[in-house]
């Protein structure tokens, strides 16, 4: 992020940095063996107690009523080092989200009044998919307790740890789907094994299904693409910004190995084909600090386009990722690729995180549809 | 007749009849377009010498450096073609019954316990004769063309790049093996695969070049002398003590034979290059460490140890003793050696690419014919059409670039000779046992490696090296790029099913990045492009010099 204005801003940012180098990075190798090695809570409860969960609640809700400039300063600082955690951060922020655009403080204030963990406080979203695209959404039926789900739920994010989750549903004989939230430890869940992922090993899937599950319908019937489009504007720049802090630790890493390594007799910092593509990560690392904040600063001065800036942003952003992770294992040769170092998870990640909330080239679709 | 001609002089000079006109262009010139009314001509063609037609088809780019497939139509053995679509339709009913079964399992398996050795998969792959399939037949092997060897990784690279990586790094290591041209040595290792075959213990080769702080220094003879060179080779009556270490060799726990780069001078190293063949087991050589890599995990990446391990001299397969007398002289020939290496394995690597961007797009490909987006199926989405259609050309790019590096190999490189018409049907059409009968004594006498080194070494044209590596170099960067760029595309297309291992489409990405950084990174191999194919005709050129990096 290119601008700190505030003072609570400036907070925000140097605690995420400083949680990030010394808490996040040390562990960095060891918390990506998940599923074959332990989940990190101990560090997610950090994360929790320096409040990194609640930047986006309101105060009346608990949380610390922020901007959007101050998620992404988190989910920057925390990408940096182990997007994971920006993953489980953001997958619960959405569903804040959800929750907000649909009007319905009672459900948010459920989940969040009590929640003294952070295992308490997570749900569950599938968050790499848009469900306007998708044929498979599970059936909601309506009876005299209210509703009941049945179907499945592919990759649901956090759905192996979470107790609630909130879940694209239609209604029987329906065109447009409504959001429920779910209780996953009612009868009726069955919870697949953590799905194997490419990246944000940390940040487990599931595939989920229900039989008849009790589900609460979140705001109206039918408004769940309202309520989808209201929550993916505001966070695809969250996501963008995890895609920054991703490419400011992989353009670190890189030109701090080619200060040191030596071929040829030199430094390959001084080989020009090196410094060449170093100076191209540069300018794409910079390039995308700028958009970033210029989307975050539409969008807190509700300027009239701020969500066509933030849907533009976070699709150019997430590609320049792609392209400067890939070189950033590059530069480094073969180091770069392996698990000793950041790299390879940072080129794993930047090409995850781009598929949330769907398919790219339906959002660029979407996104020219928003303008013409 | 009414209409326009259009037609080409390249001698400047053309005759039409009846209109008894001589056109003098300037040369070089087309003339594009000659409109005639009412006029009956008879076009005699161009005249052209052959002096004339020698020196234009020498102009840069030379005909030969760019026409290797047009050429080998003609010079290689007929039987090739039809070798090539038996081990294609092998390669694929393995990679049916084989790897595909496996491949995920695999992966799963070496994520979990990165110290876990696939030999399940590498019995497999000895039962089914892979490992000897393409040795000739003189030295025991089953005698099917090098030239086929990459339709082979290809296709079993669309399904899993590790478990085909498993099967070219054993002919990386034959190939380097081939390239020292000692015949006494690659018949007794050749040998020794073949006899793992039969009695179940599969024989493997490895190459160890790289070193902790020699990556690119090692592999190019230009920055050996000012690099970091560390794996010493000190002379002793009768062999060599080796010390240092080798890391990131592919297969290297698995092998049985390891081909080794040594210097005796570890400042001078151009020209004091030393390939050995250490054997698993040797004293003084040990496994270190696996690395813990993102992709191709099944394909283990090992640390090579030597702590004073003796390698006695009938287990030296080229020092400066063998390369003093060639004419070129010792850098030029250890060079040339490792042109011989490099153009070789590139050619597996850039199939390996292909099938990399094979397997993205046919996994990208039935994923769009089964899923359908906003109510219609992927696949009728105009977008994704052309993304589809893109992806098939990276993949047909791809496999066009890596044939014709090896055409380029066939005709001017390793497998040159082994394709000369005479000793491939001699070969083909003679069976093992009276090869084995008439020509196995003769490889252990050294004139027949002197033979063979005279025409490897010194009767191959400088010209003949370069388009020999600089293919390689060429196909490399262009098949490896594809097959990145097809899984980011796949995965886009696949969106969520395309991040999930079960879908493969996330594994081939990971597997797919290393084949950018081994055989020289991409941006090597690009320097190399043009060192082999565009300097030559330009000597002020500099490449790896103090001044132009």
């Amino acid at each position: 992020m290119m601008i700190s204005v505030s003072n609570e801003l400036k907070m925000i940012d140097k605690a995420a940095f400083e949680y990030s180098r010394k808490i996040l990075a040390p562990e960095r190798e060891e918390n990506d063996k998940f599923p074959y090695g332990p989940f990190f809570d101990h560090l997610i409860e950090k994360a929790y107690d320096l409040d990194f969960f609640h930047s986006l609640l309101p105060e009346s809700l608990g949380g610390i009523g922020q901007s959007i400039s101050a998620i992404c300063t988190i989910l920057e600082n925390i990408s940096r080092e182990d997007s994971s955690l920006g993953g489980i951060i953001l997958t619960t922020t959405a569903t804040h989200e959800i929750l907000l655009a649909a009007d319905a403080q009672g459900l948010l204030k459920q989940l969040t009044e009590n929640a003294d963990t952070f295992k308490k406080f997570m749900v569950a979203y599938p968050l790499f998919s848009n469900p306007s695209e998708t044929n498979h959404l599970c059936i909601a039926e309506k009876n005299k307790n209210g509703y009941s789900l049945s179907g499945a739920q592919e990759f649901l994010v956090l759905g192996g740890i979470s107790d609630h989750a909130i879940i694209p549903t239609k209604m029987k004989g329906e065109a447009e789907y409504s959001f429920f939230l779910v209780n996953l430890n009612d009868a009726g869940v069955e919870k697949s094994e953590p799905i194997q992922s490419l990246g944000l090993h940390s940040c487990p899937a599931a595939d989920v299904s229900f039989a008849k599950v009790k589900g609460k319908l979140i705001g109206k019937q039918g408004d769940g693409e309202t309520y989808f489009e209201a929550m993916a504007s505001r966070l695809s720049i969250a996501a963008a910004a995890m895609a920054c802090g991703i490419m400011k630790g992989s353009f670190k890493e890189a030109a701090d190995y080619c200060k040191k390594r030596v071929q040829g007799g030199r430094k390959i910092i001084d080989w020009s084909e090196v410094k060449m593509t170093l100076a191209q990560m540069a300018i794409n690392l910079k390039t995308a600090e700028m958009v970033v904040s210029s989307a975050c600063q539409a969008m807190e001065n509700n300027e009239p386009d701020w969500q066509q800036c933030a849907k533009a942003a976070a699709i150019h952003v997430h590609e320049m990722a792609c392209n400067l992770t890939n070189d950033g294992i590059q530069v480094m040769g073969g180091v770069g690729y392996m698990k000793d170092f950041g790299q390879e998870k940072r080129f794993r990640d930047a090409k995850h995180i781009q598929a949330v909330f769907g398919l790219t080239p339906m959002k660029k679709l979407r996104y020219l549809e928003s303008i013409v | 007749m009414q209409g326009v001609v259009v037609f080409q002089s390249q001698d400047n000079t053309c005759n039409i009849e009846g209109l008894k006109n001589h056109y003098n262009a300037a040369d070089g010139a087309y003339i594009d377009a000659i409109c005639f009314d009412n006029i009956n001509f008879k076009y005699e063609g161009i005249m052209i010498s052959r002096a004339q037609i020698k020196s234009l088809i020498k102009r840069e780019p030379g005909f030969e450096d760019i026409t290797c497939s047009l050429r080998a139509t003609v010079k290689q053995p007929k039987g090739i073609l039809k070798e090539s679509k038996k081990v294609m339709a092998i390669a694929r009913k393995f990679t049916d019954e084989v790897v595909r079964p496996m491949s995920l399992e695999l992966d799963k398996k070496m994520h979990e316990d990165p110290e876990y050795l696939p030999w399940e998969y590498i019995q497999k792959v000895n039962e089914w004769g892979l490992y000897t399939m393409f040795i000739p037949k003189i030295f025991g092997g089953q005698g099917y063309s090098l030239s086929c060897l990459f339709y082979l990784l290809e296709e079993i690279g669309t399904a899993c790049l590790a478990m085909s990586n498993l099967i070219g790094v054993h002919y990386l290591g034959y190939a380097s093996l081939i390239s020292s041209w000692n015949m006494k040595m690659i018949d007794k290792i050749s040998r020794d695969v073949a006899r793992g075959e039969k009695t179940g213990e599969p024989c493997i080769i490895s190459l160890a070049i790289t070193e902790p702080n020699a990556g690119t220094d090692s592999q190019n003879i230009e920055l050996m002398d000012t690099g970091n060179l560390a794996c010493h080779a000190q002379k002793t009556d009768n062999g060599y003590i080796i010390n240092g270490t080798k890391i990131f060799i592919s297969s290297g726990h698995l092998s049985t034979w390891h081909i080794v780069h040594a210097y005796t001078d570890l400042k001078k190293g151009s020209e004091n290059t030393i390939m050995f063949a250490v054997k698993t087991g040797s004293e003084g050589f040990s496994f270190g460490r696996k690395e813990k890599k993102m992709g191709q995990k099944a394909c283990v990446a090992s640390e090579l140890i030597f702590n004073n391990c003796f390698v006695p001299d009938e287990n030296v397969c080229i020092d400066n003793r063998g390369l003093r007398n060639r004419s070129k002289g010792i850098w030029h020939s250890n060079e040339q050696i490792l042109a011989y290496i490099w153009g070789a394995s590139r050619i597996g690597v850039s199939s390996f690419g292909a099938g990399a961007a094979r397997g993205a797009y046919e996994t990208a490909l039935k994923f769009a014919s089964e899923t359908e987006i906003n109510g219609q199926l992927l696949i009728n989405h105009e977008w994704c059409q052309c993304m589809l259609a893109d992806m098939y050309i990276n993949a047909a790019s791809a496999r066009i670039a890596y044939t014709e590096g090896n055409y380029a190999n066939g005709l001017y490189g390793l497998w040159k000779i082994l394709n000369l018409k005479p000793l491939y049907y001699l070969m083909k059409y003679t069976h093992v046992k009276f090869l084995d009968k008439f020509y196995m004594w003769l490889w252990n006498k050294p004139v027949m490696t002197l033979i063979f080194r005279k025409l490897c070494l010194d009767f191959q044209k400088d010209a003949e090296t370069a388009r020999v590596d600089g293919w390689g170099s060429l196909a490399k960067v262009l098949c490896t790029d594809a097959g990145v760029k097809n899984c980011m595309m796949a995965i886009e297309i696949m969106g969520q099913a395309g991040i999930r291992h079960d879908r493969r489409a996330e594994k081939i990405l990971r597997d797919a990045k290393l084949l950018q950084i081994y055989e020289g990174t991409n941006q090597i191999n690009r320097i190399n492009v043009f060192k082999r194919l565009i300097a030559p005709p330009y000597p002020q050129t500099e490449i790896f010099t103090a001044g132009n990096i």
